[in-house]
């Protein structure tokens, strides 16, 4: 059976600066990954081009079994919903508005149908923004924001979840919640691929790492067993150190 | 939104009412009192004034202003930008440069047609083909580039204006001034109907796309990541936008602002969904420069005040009122 997402040397580079190479893995149904790196070692273009957003300058990237450039746009975003690092609408859409773009792909039809609508309402609840549907998005705080962007992917409801930094601008307990939400995305048989700097909820959430450095894929293991050799986390700073709390959670500190 | 199609329905409605109001009482608004006896008398000269210079002048508001406005309304969410006018992209400058050559060189009327309007749509056919050649150069087009070449193109443009108007006689600098401040004049019912067509014809296009130009009007990679045909939609944005931008200045000049305050006014009053803020603009676009028109006819009667002053001397003020309450 074919995995969910095959990555199959794929590279991406702009003219003269290349920005990875030879990426490949395969990703299944069920899975929360975090896509982690230092700053600028291709975290958000990996997930761009995974999403169609950039053609990759080789390789294959399948969805579903089928290479990617053959799924048309809006089959694509039926099965990729994408959040992107920031996006600030200038012109006065409400939250309820932007949350409903989310079900674009599933309708041809003019207006929503019951089904968007509901779908909508659905994730404007589990990202706690209900109470402000009304308010137009360009007054809400970055946290705020940031979990209406949340909602239009949930309502996306695609089979991927490709998360670039979803708990940015986010407090703690909405960090909490963020997280909470994409591990029961991937328990309810769905794949979250999240890019995060924060360890810990990576190594507290997710059972795989990916990490980016030196413009190519260097882990790709199991959170299991990056608890056992820490050896990974000489790729963000020589002075972390993995450790446990005295309930048995991984934790991540610095010296 | 969760009742979208009802509350669209019922605010489009109101809409229609008042465009078809504006279109059946300001025919008989002007400097000389019609009497509705006389006017039906068929051959009559209340009848004439009524049918040959009120109604196709009237209609000619309506459409002119609606295109415009739903031009402005395209442009606002192609460049995401509330600022951004029908006259943003190069088009309608191009277009201005072509009149004021016609006039220039003296050309009223070339093979039965005003000359301002074939001049008009050749200058703003020649920005589109030059504007549409630099994308297909960059094998890419986005808004930021077409933001770029317009502000190109109005600059170039704006100065061979100015250099036109300089060199002009008396005469043909007094005519250019007047046509670009732009007014509505009564035009006959061919060229209105083949008008009113296009219009008709190119913004039920764009308000068919209207759903895709929510997701523009957010992001393009939002767009794009959500299934929308990111280039081809604006391609067709910017041709249509220009299309209907181009046949309004034709017959009217450039009038400014319906453009810029009708979105501005549906966006914070109606909705900023575009399914609903397209029609409405076009709607109320219409309806107010047909009312601007029929003010200019009596505001200084016997003398005519241009449209396009009136609408700059509502539209000025309203905007700074708008921004004041948005801050």
């Amino acid at each position: 059976m074919n995995a969910l997402l095959q990555l199959e040397n794929v590279s991406f580079s702009y003219p003269g600066r290349p920005v990875f190479g030879e990426v490949s893995f395969e990703a299944n149904a069920g899975e929360f990954i975090a896509l982690l790196g230092s700053n600028g070692a291709g975290k958000s273009t990996l997930l761009d081009t995974i999403t169609g957003l950039r053609e990759p300058t080789s390789g294959t990237i399948a969805i579903e079994g089928k290479p990617a450039s053959e799924w048309r746009p809006s089959e694509r975003a039926r099965r990729v919903a994408h959040l992107p690092q920031s996006v600030r609408p200038d012109l006065p859409f409400t939250v309820e508005q932007l949350v409903l773009m989310g079900r674009y792909p599933h309708g041809e039809a003019w207006f929503d149908s019951p089904a968007d609508i509901a779908a909508a309402h659905a994730a404007m609840q589990r990202t706690a923004c209900w109470e402000y549907r009304s308010r137009r998005v360009f007054t809400l705080s970055g946290g705020e924001r940031q979990r209406v962007l949340l909602a239009a992917c949930l309502a996306q409801n695609g089979s991927v979840c490709l998360m670039d930094e979803p708990s940015v601008f986010l407090d703690i307990e909405q960090q909490l919640r963020c997280f909470d939400l994409l591990a029961e995305e991937a328990r309810n048989g769905k794949l979250c691929i999240a890019v995060t700097h924060d360890l810990n909820l990576a190594l507290s959430y997710c059972s795989r790492l990916l990490v980016l450095a030196d413009h190519k894929l260097v882990v790709d293991c199991s959170t299991r067993s990056a608890r056992h050799d820490s050896g990974w986390l000489g790729f963000f700073s020589n002075r972390l150190q993995l450790g446990d709390t005295p309930n048995g959670k991984p934790w991540v500190w610095y010296r | 939104m969760t009742t979208v199609r009802s509350e669209a329905q019922k605010r489009v409605l109101v809409c229609v009412v008042v465009f078809c109001l504006a279109a059946l009482i300001l025919p008989w608004v002007g400097p000389g009192p019609l009497h509705v006896r006389d006017t039906l008398r068929f051959g009559s000269l209340d009848s004439y004034i009524f049918l040959q210079l009120r109604v196709t002048r009237t209609l000619l508001a309506l459409f002119a202003g609606g295109a415009l406005s739903l031009a402005g309304a395209l442009f606002q969410a192609m460049l995401r930008d509330a600022l951004a006018t029908p006259y943003t992209l190069g088009v309608s400058t191009g277009a201005s440069l072509g009149a004021v050559v016609m006039i220039s060189f003296g050309w009223s009327i070339v093979w039965g047609i005003p000359a301002t309007w074939i001049g008009a749509l050749a200058g703003a056919a020649v920005v589109l083909v030059m504007v549409m050649g630099v994308a297909a150069r960059q094998r890419r087009i986005s808004a930021f580039g077409l933001l770029l070449t317009g502000v190109a193109v109005n600059s170039v443009c704006g100065s061979l204006i100015l250099l036109l108007y300089s060199m002009a006689g008396v005469a043909h600098s007094f005519s250019i001034s007047r046509w670009l401040i732009g007014s509505v004049d009564a035009t006959g019912y061919g060229s209105l109907t083949l008008f009113a067509t296009i219009v008709i014809i190119v913004s039920a296009v764009v308000i068919a796309q209207a759903k895709h130009w929510n997701l523009m009007a957010v992001d393009e990679q939002w767009a794009a990541s959500r299934g929308v045909r990111v280039r081809s939609l604006l391609l067709e944005g910017y041709i249509f936008g220009s299309a209907l931008t181009a046949g309004a200045i034709a017959l009217t000049g450039p009038i400014g602002f319906v453009g810029l305050i009708v979105p501005h006014m549906v966006r914070g009053r109606i909705s900023s969904d575009h399914r609903i803020l397209m029609p409405c603009a076009f709607l109320l676009g219409g309806t107010l420069l047909s009312i601007c028109d029929a003010l200019g006819r009596v505001l200084l009667s016997p003398a005519e005040v241009p449209a396009g002053v009136i609408l700059a001397l509502l539209g000025g003020p309203y905007l700074i009122w708008l921004v004041r309450e948005r801050l």
